[in-house]
């Protein structure tokens, strides 16, 4: 994945559990693609970061959260630089 | 007041609270007048009814402990319970071992009762844990779900 020198446009993608192994990694800088018509690439969306980093499925399993920040969040909230990004596969604690 | 603790090595429940009644006591000065507790432990057997050596507990390191003390502090709120203490192992966890140990302080019964049910069930949905379960021949495959409550 390509991972680029500006850290102004990067992210923190993280994995847990099964999601983790089913892509074989845990965590990657990623460089948010710019958005059409939009020069500045911050306020990517997690489900585009989804598509862009190719998890599968293409579209995520309805059991599947994000988290921004070590907080639950939107698939469609706006990313920042610098932000941690996490998909979360289906919760099982307790 | 709350006490969240994640455990990378066994616990004994009876020890964990018997350590909670004496910071309780420190803190309020006496024990609640109604306590309820919950003790979750491994199965012998997995989601396939085949025998399992061992549960693997996956966390998010940071979100998880924050999202239990808050998980903690609403229900807390809500119920208006005095006292909260859980303990939630990470790691590999054997069968028999407790898993989780939720406690819950509060003037009356009823609340205690409440709050502890409710924030069991938040745990399970709403804190970043994951299940793997471990079978004997090696194998081993991440739970999707909760058990039936």
């Amino acid at each position: 994945m390509a991972v680029s020198a500006d850290p102004a446009s990067q992210v923190q993608v993280r994995l847990f559990a099964g999601l983790r192994e089913a892509m074989g990694w845990s965590e990657q800088l990623v460089e948010l693609a710019p958005a059409a018509g939009r020069a500045n690439p911050a306020g990517a969306t997690p489900h585009q970061l989804w598509r862009q980093l190719g998890l599968q499925p293409a579209h995520p399993p309805a059991g599947v959260r994000v988290a921004i920040n070590q907080q639950f969040a939107s698939w469609d909230a706006s990313l920042a630089a610098g932000d941690e990004l996490a998909f979360l596969p289906p919760i099982s604690g307790g | 007041m709350l006490a969240i603790q994640l455990e990378a090595e066994p616990f004994e429940p009876l020890q964990a609270l018997a350590e909670w009644y004496q910071l309780l006591a420190a803190e309020l000065g006496m024990l609640p007048a109604a306590e309820s507790h919950f003790v979750g432990r491994v199965r012998p057997s997995g989601a396939n009814d085949s025998p399992l050596t061992a549960l693997e507990l996956e966390h998010y390191p940071g979100m998880s402990e924050a999202c239990i003390a808050s998980l903690a502090a609403a229900a807390a709120d809500r119920h208006g319970a005095t006292a909260v203490l859980v303990r939630h192992r990470i790691g590999l966890v054997l069968p028999g071992d407790a898993i989780v140990l939720v406690a819950i302080g509060a003037d009356r019964r009823g609340p205690a009762q409440r709050c502890c049910q409710e924030l069991l069930e938040a745990l399970k949905h709403d804190a970043p844990f994951w299940k793997r379960e471990w079978h004997a021949d090696g194998s081993s495959a991440w739970i999707t779900g909760n058990t039936a409550l």
